[in-house]
């Protein structure tokens, strides 16, 4: 099976504190993979590693046969990683259509085509996705008119304008309503099993991670504690001590991690 | 009044407007060379003004150093043009001056923009303010090549009402230009790196040579106005060069029109200029422009932080207050229901305090 991302070693340290250290993690074309931990283990900060968001200390990051550990962001972009955030990050200002016509392979652009208006075959790629996520009503109002849930969908349709090989979703359900929790886990699978595209997700939501991820990651004090199929995973005794021990309190306090 | 009334009202203005400055030269008494010499140093401010919005309004870097590029395109074209500047005794002809001092502004826009446009907000404001201050004292002090700050004289050859007729075509082209802009994918990027630098750059949009892009087509923009200003005023010394008072005239003039929009700073500074005069003209008021323009300039960013373009859309911010209140808002009314009815809607509001969020705008895309 092709590999489509690898990161081996990857160390990131705030001052006195190793945020993550020495992380090994791969996803292979197709697969899904899904990575939990408590609050403040590191997730996010691994996700800001692989995407570039934020430097490495130490280790090393393959992208579809290219070593992206010194690249850009957009570069990264480029050659098929995409991601979306835990806080969002749509354009407010800008529509639906807008938005996803922004969000198109720029890789592909020259920068004397940046100069011309999107084409034709962008606009009908949004148009495609906008429709898929049940956006189309939606299509011409300004994204800070739109709920919480719908930009998190408008976000996962950006994030799908560039033909990406991997997808990263940090928290993609935080905030949704049930219902449309269904409906967007529903696009993720038809994504994954009809275009192949991967995912790599940090989700809190376990039936959610349960239901879609072929593999699991668990990440505690910035280091891997387990790995493997969601059923063993559920059942690995470190996992249930670091992860689940204190239940009463996961998932409300969120929003900090 | 729905959006395409009022784009028929701007258009129909914008056309009585160009006619009018169009035929301004043959109206006489009306279009003497000293009217045309003040009509054209508006040109030159609505021109800064649009070049300051297109980093200022439309990539959100607020620029406090921004007269540095007229202040360096305003002395390259006087080195070049005037025999007192030792190094450079030959007097230049004025289209290769002029086009000199475009480059090499740009030039340095670039050189300084790969340092400043790497901060954020009021650190590049800041930045910015520094290099007016540094440019300025190199100046003063550049020796033999500037005549050592005591000021340099081009000499006077002007047909004043084809300078005028060739800087209003100028405006009016940068007008075209930073309406084309907008619309590119170019234009696009610079509006996403204002609404979220880091989203964009995840979305595969190279911020940095963007910014920087944008930077130095600001500052040639700039430096070739002050090339043109630095002709028709025939003398220059580093304090009418390097004047604070042109970026504040832009940031205002564009702040009262409408930030980040094409027609905003063109409006705003006309406005601000119509008010000059009409209070100038009182002689015991010499100065009350000033303290009236400031406090218009508080009272925008208050009450009209879109601008005048706001208004005219119908954003303004005590307004949108009581609309929310009386919820009388037909736009307000049917987006809410809109969501309401929407398969996929839920009631979650990510950003509750986000001052955007209170000035809605319901007509689409912003100009």
């Amino acid at each position: 099976m092709t590999r489509v991302l690898e990161a081996s070693g990857i160390v990131r340290r705030f001052g006195g504190l190793t945020a993550v250290g020495g992380v090994d993690i791969h996803v292979d074309a197709g697969e899904m993979v899904g990575l939990i931990g408590p609050n403040g283990s590191g997730k996010t900060t691994l996700f800001d590693c692989l995407s570039r968001v934020q430097t490495i200390d130490e280790g090393h990051i393959v992208l579809n046969g290219t070593d992206i550990s010194k690249m850009q962001p957009h570069q990264v972009a480029h050659i098929g990683l995409s991601r979306t955030f835990q806080v969002l990050r749509v354009y407010r200002e800008l529509t639906v259509l807008e938005n996803m016509e922004l969000s198109v392979q720029w890789g592909d652009i020259s920068l004397l085509s940046s100069f011309r208006k999107p084409t034709k075959e962008t606009t009908e790629r949004a148009d495609r996705l906008i429709d898929f996520l049940l956006l189309s009503r939606l299509r011409d109002q300004q994204a800070s008119s739109l709920s919480g849930g719908q930009r998190r969908l408008l976000e996962l349709g950006m994030a799908l304008m560039s033909e990406p090989s991997i997808v990263l979703l940090d928290e993609a359900m935080s905030g949704v309503n049930p219902s449309l929790v269904e409906q967007i886990k529903d696009r993720i699978r038809i994504l994954n099993q009809e275009q192949g595209v991967s995912f790599l997700l940090v989700e809190h939501d376990i039936r959610f991670v349960k239901d879609l991820c072929d593999r699991v990651v668990v990440l505690n004090y910035g280091e891997k504690l387990a790995e493997g199929a969601p059923d063993e995973i559920m059942e690995n005794e470190a996992v249930i001590e670091a992860y689940f021990g204190d239940d009463g309190t996961e998932g409300a306090g969120d929003a900090g991690n | 009044m729905n959006k395409s009334v009022f784009k028929t009202i701007g258009l129909v203005s914008a056309a009585l407007l160009v006619a009018m400055l169009f035929f301004l030269p043959m109206l006489g008494h009306y279009g003497n060379d000293s009217t045309l010499f003040t009509v054209t140093l508006l040109l030159a401010s609505v021109g800064t003004a649009i070049s300051w919005n297109l980093t200022g309004g439309f990539t959100g870097y607020v620029d406090f150093g921004h007269a540095v590029w007229w202040g360096i395109g305003a002395y390259t074209t006087g080195v070049l043009m005037s025999n007192e500047s030792e190094w450079i005794p030959q007097q230049w002809p004025l289209v290769p001056a002029l086009i000199v001092s475009m480059f090499f502004t740009a030039l340095v826009a670039n050189l300084v923009g790969r340092l400043t446009m790497r901060l954020s907000g009021p650190y590049f404001s800041i930045a910015m303010l520094g290099f007016f201050v540094f440019f300025r004292e190199v100046v003063r002090v550049a020796g033999p090549l500037t005549n050592r700050g005591i000021g340099l004289t081009i000499k006077p050859v002007i047909n004043r009402p084809l300078w005028y007729y060739i800087t209003l075509i100028f405006v009016l082209f940068l007008v075209y230009l930073s309406w084309w802009l907008r619309r590119t994918r170019f234009g696009a990027s610079l509006i996403a790196i204002r609404e979220d630098e880091i989203g964009a750059e995840m979305r595969g949009i190279d911020t940095t040579r963007n910014k920087v892009m944008v930077f130095t087509l600001s500052g040639a923009i700039t430096g070739l106005l002050g090339g043109m200003w630095a002709y028709q005023n025939t003398f220059l010394d580093p304090d009418i060069a390097f004047v604070e008072v042109r970026t504040i005239d832009a940031v205002m003039g564009t702040m009262l029109g409408g930030l980040g929009t094409v027609a905003g700073p063109i409006i705003g500074m006309v406005f601000l200029f119509v008010l000059r005069e009409l209070l100038w003209t009182q002689e015991s008021l010499l100065q009350t422009h000033l303290i009236v323009q400031g406090l218009l300039l508080g009272a925008v960013v208050l009450y009209l932080p879109k601008g005048l373009m706001g208004l005219v859309r119908g954003e303004v911010a005590f307004l949108d207050r009581f609309r929310e209140r009386s919820s009388t808002f037909d736009g307000m009314e049917s987006a809410v229901l809109e969501a309401q009815e929407s398969p996929i809607s839920d009631s979650e509001d990510e950003h509750p305090h986000d001052p955007v969020a209170l000035h809605p705008t319901w007509d689409g895309r912003t100009s």
